[in-house]
């Protein structure tokens, strides 16, 4: 956004974003096209697009003047000019799939995988038109038909909440009970293993497959890792693994991509396209563009053709806190005050919380507990089984105060299912009995050592 | 052949200079900005596949490229030092180097440029797999310039800070195989606009650009830091871009040879291509491709506008050395040959700065010649840092040894870490009696010439003969007056 100074003079010379004009400045005149503010910096310099293609900033003081030019621009800036500003081509946006190729449906929701960058702000925002997207991707073409392309909302991950989960939950289910063989949803990376562990619960008997993909590089850059992580997830959504499973970058390379688990899925890096990694579990399977699919864990549900049912439900006041030390349990308090009904604690190491120290967390976390307000228990370690046997401090957390040990589940695991649980049963026993139950992969029986860092 | 006449022929030319800054670190990150020579297997290797995206490029190019992509590989050899997740294209770009933003002002302003209030970094799309995202960060800091020739005044269009592309390891089939070392090194890029007309007013514009980047002491030297490109035109001719003029020499045997070639067509009534065309070391041109539409451009948004404040363009100003050979060596009392020599291996800021503290001449032979002696010992020079040598030289004190002491005393300060002032120290100091007793030897043996002639300074050089640097010079000056005395 420009200054209002700088607006007044635009308004008031007729001067409109795209438009070409002089700039008069310090007794020099640049010629260009008035592009718009980045929200960042000076207001009061005008971004100004040379007919070289690049942008400058000049300073608009006292005595500088901004004026029509008669000139024209030459095609090429013309091109750019509009490409920045989002004008689209309308036969970018026409997109028609091979009715013979087995039918999925795309819910796309936002995030860096259809996002392009916003030059009002300067920054990454989520304004694709999807389709414009898949039109860089004609491989999809020869692997799917697209018979249903939805968009319920448009946001950046970092601002969806559970009830775009219900209403996630609520259109998949919509999707699967008609002929598609699946579905595959874009995301934003941030919180995308949130929405694979909400699926995974909300849609309980799944019997095809629900891919949940998104992009670490947004799409509009020629190095996105999008395009492969398209092409990868519509294979794995006509494949036999019927599943809530994330489709991500394998490694640095372009070359595969891992479908893991929905609830057994973490971003582990801010920036790598290989962020996303299977946690406690192997990867369900390793899928390359070329349509080649191996499996890697042999335990998961194969596809079948009945309809299923979403479970579409949460419990908003559900709150995650991590014990560190020197952390203060009375927080617990606090929340419960604002009427929290289940905490997720993030412990220490084996499922430590302070014990001893002079902020002792077991008396408050027993009493939550008594209140009818269960606390579960996972690690910071990430990797690992929750143990509440082998020190007297768990003993005395577990057994004592009644905390209830996560087992081998994520945090943000942990917290979306006592979200779910909590909103199908107020009685502390069936709680803790569904906590400690394999609902939907989140829990395993037994780790295998490949299983870290993968 | 007879001259060709260029003015009639409407010859028009225009540069287009890249020069490698010499900064430590690279432009968008802290990795060490500098090439490597070694490959082996330890080395990570990444598979990319770049492609580009509808709405960015022109119906016609886009096609074009699509099927020209369709398939290829690109494997990126990252180095330990020399490469990290920025290069891996992975993460974000960090704020652009500082150093290398106040080198490209310099340049900018050595150019006579206006400089914009603000620098918006771009991204050039590149998809020859050479930038590993499929574009080349790129900033205008200066424009609307000129340097005057002989000929008339050459007009610099733009001076542009940018990162330099990964270098070409090998091709096999269908993989392109890029290094990350040289990704990301700053460098800077200079147009001219075509106000060139003679092939002497080009390699004279050149050479000038060229003095004045090395004058700034912040550019590489070595072979290759400096690429020059020419754009050469003839009326009834057509714009060919040529890549890759190794010498100043060389450029005006390029010109004449693509003038020619283009009459050759012209006159033969065929068509001349916009090409772009490789020089040779004959200084004929080879065929690369025909010359694309002008790069697509769009804002680097990983990159927030740097405002250009007053205190980037008083340090740009402050560290501007305006100074040619012949000022060089008028100021610092050195031959000219020693200035010209010093300017174009690009230590004149370096010799400016220690020539503060020790006489200039001797700085100067250090720098063009010990050092040069040092390294063919296979001694790491390049310990011996601007500090490092400061001290030793306000160390010496005025001190000169001889030739075989300096060489002792500079081995010692590149090849140890002991202080500076010990090492200066090492320098063996005869007694005064000792001294006085070689100016008694050579009065007395020279005194009919001491009689007539300024005695001083001829019994001075004499005996600065004989101590071999091991006596400072007014030392000797003052022993030498008060025997005079004595004798007269």
């Amino acid at each position: 956004m420009y200054s209002l100074g700088i607006q007044k003079l635009l308004d008031s010379a007729e001067i409109s974003i795209g438009g070409r004009i002089l700039v008069k400045a310090k007794g020099k005149v640049y010629e260009g096209l008035l592009m718009p503010r980045p929200d960042i910096g000076d207001s009061n310099c005008i971004v100004l697009k040379l007919d070289n293609g690049y942008n400058i900033g000049i300073r608009i003081d006292r005595g500088s003047a901004i004026e029509k030019s008669g000139h024209k621009e030459p095609k090429t800036v013309k091109e750019e000019e509009e490409f920045e500003l989002g004008k689209i081509k309308k036969s970018l946006l026409k997109v028609s799939f091979d009715p013979e190729k087995p039918p999925i449906a795309m819910i796309s929701t936002g995030g860096t995988v259809a996002s392009r960058v916003d030059y009002q702000t300067g920054g990454v925002s989520a304004m694709m038109d999807p389709k414009e997207f898949l039109h860089n991707v004609p491989e999809l073409f020869n692997i799917v038909n697209i018979k249903n392309f939805s968009k319920p909302f448009t946001k950046m991950s970092e601002d969806m909440d559970s009830s775009d989960w219900i209403a996630l939950a609520k259109l998949v289910a919509k999707e699967l009970n008609s002929d598609n063989k699946g579905v595959i949803i874009t995301h934003g990376t941030d919180t995308l293993h949130y929405t694979a562990a909400a699926l995974s619960f909300m849609l309980p008997n799944l019997l095809k497959p629900v891919i949940i993909m998104g992009s670490q590089k947004s799409s509009d850059r020629p190095s996105s890792d999008a395009v492969m992580n398209l092409i990868c997830s519509s294979h794995a959504a006509v494949s036999d693994i019927a599943e809530v499973a994330v489709c991500m970058h394998g490694n640095m390379n372009d070359d595969y991509c891992l479908l893991m688990r929905g609830t057994k899925v973490r971003k582990m890096h801010t920036v790598r396209r290989d962020a996303f990694r299977p946690i406690n579990d192997l990867p369900l399977a390793k899928v390359w563009p070329s349509g080649k699919l191996e499996i890697v864990n042999k335990s998961y549900r194969k596809r079948s053709d009945q309809k299923i049912k979403a479970d579409a439900v949460f419990e908003e006041k559900v709150a995650i806190v991590k014990a560190y030390p020197g952390s203060e349990p009375s927080i617990l308090e606090y929340l419960q005050a604002k009427g929290y009904r289940g905490f997720v604690v993030e412990g220490l190491g084996l499922g430590h919380v302070p014990t001893d120290s002079r902020k002792s967390w077991i008396e408050i976390i027993k009493k939550l507990v008594k209140d009818g307000i269960p606390v579960v228990v996972t690690s910071q370690t990430i990797y690992g089984r929750i143990n509440p046997n082998t020190y007297t401090n768990l003993r005395r957390l577990y057994h004592y105060a009644r905390a209830i040990p996560g087992e081998d589940m994520l945090t943000e695991v942990a917290y979306v299912k006592l979200g779910h649980v909590l909103a199908k049963t107020k009685d502390m026993d069936e709680i803790r009995r569904l906590m400690l139950t394999n609902m939907a992969g989140e829990i395993t029986p037994r780790t295998v050592p490949d299983a870290f860092l993968y | 052949m007879e001259d060709l006449d260029y003015k009639k022929l409407g010859m028009k030319c225009g540069l287009e200079i890249h020069v490698q800054l010499s900064t430590k670190n690279k432009l968008f990150c802290s990795c060490l900005s500098r090439l490597v020579k070694e490959d082996n297997d330890r080395l990570l290797r990444i598979q990319r596949r770049l492609r580009t995206v509808a709405g960015e490029l022109g119906e016609i190019d886009t096609a074009a490229i699509h099927e020209s992509e369709k398939g290829k590989t690109f494997e990126y050899v990252s180095y330990p030092e020399e490469s990290c997740l920025v290069e891996l294209d992975e993460e974000i770009i960090h704020d652009v180097s500082p150093a290398a933003l106040s080198a490209a002002l310099q340049i900018a302003r050595l150019l006579n440029c206006e400089i914009p209030d603000e620098i918006h970094f771009m991204r050039k799309l590149v998809i020859d797999g050479s930038n590993i995202s499929g574009f080349q960060r790129t900033a205008i800091v200066g424009m609307n310039g000129f340097i005057d020739t002989d000929f008339g005044r050459v007009r610099i269009a733009n001076v542009s800070l940018e990162e330099d592309s990964a270098q070409i390891v090998s091709r096999l089939g269908n993989k392109d195989v890029y290094g990350l070392d040289r990704l990301g090194m700053p460098l800077v890029e200079i147009g001219t606009e075509a106000d060139i007309h003679s092939p002497e007013q080009a390699r004279q514009a050149a050479e000038k650009i060229g003095g004045l980047l090395k004058l700034t002491g912040k550019v590489h030297s070595h072979l290759g830091a400096i690429r020059q490109d020419l754009n050469v035109s003839i009326s009834g001719g057509a714009r060919s871009e040529i890549k890759g003029v190794q010498s100043l020499s060389l450029i005006p045997k390029v010109i004449e040879e693509e003038v020619k070639r283009q009459l050759a067509l012209v006159l033969a009534g065929k068509n001349v291509h916009k090409d772009v065309r490789r020089a040779l070391p004959d200084g004929s041109t080879e065929f690369l491709r025909p010359l694309p539409g002008a790069a697509r451009l769009y804002p680097e948004t990983d990159h927030v506008p740097v405002a250009v404040t007053e205190e980037m363009l008083t340090e740009a100003k402050k560290t501007m050395k305006k100074a040619t050979a012949e000022e060089l060596s008028e100021r610092c009392k050195i031959s000219l040959e020693l200035a010209r020599q010093i300017i174009n291996e690009n230590k004149a800021v370096l010799f400016e700065s220690l020539s503060e503290n020790y006489d200039p001449s001797i700085v100067a032979n250090i720098l063009t010649s010990y050092l040069k002696e040092m390294k063919s010992e296979k001694i790491a020079v390049e310990k011996l840092t601007e500090e490092r040598l400061k001290e030793f030289f306000s160390a010496l004190n005025g001190r000169q040894p001889a030739k075989e002491t300096m060489l002792r005393m500079l081995r010692e300060l590149a090849m140890t870490a002991l202080p500076a002032e010990k090492i200066a120290s090492s320098i063996e100091t005869l007694p005064d009696s000792d001294i006085r007793k070689i100016v008694e030897k050579i009065i007395k043996s020279n005194k009919d010439a001491i009689e007539k002639y300024n005695a001083a300074n001829i019994i001075m050089g004499l005996v600065m003969k004989e101590v071999k640097g091991k006596a400072q010079g007014n030392k000797v000056m003052k022993i030498i007056q008060e025997e005079i005395k004595k004798t007269s």
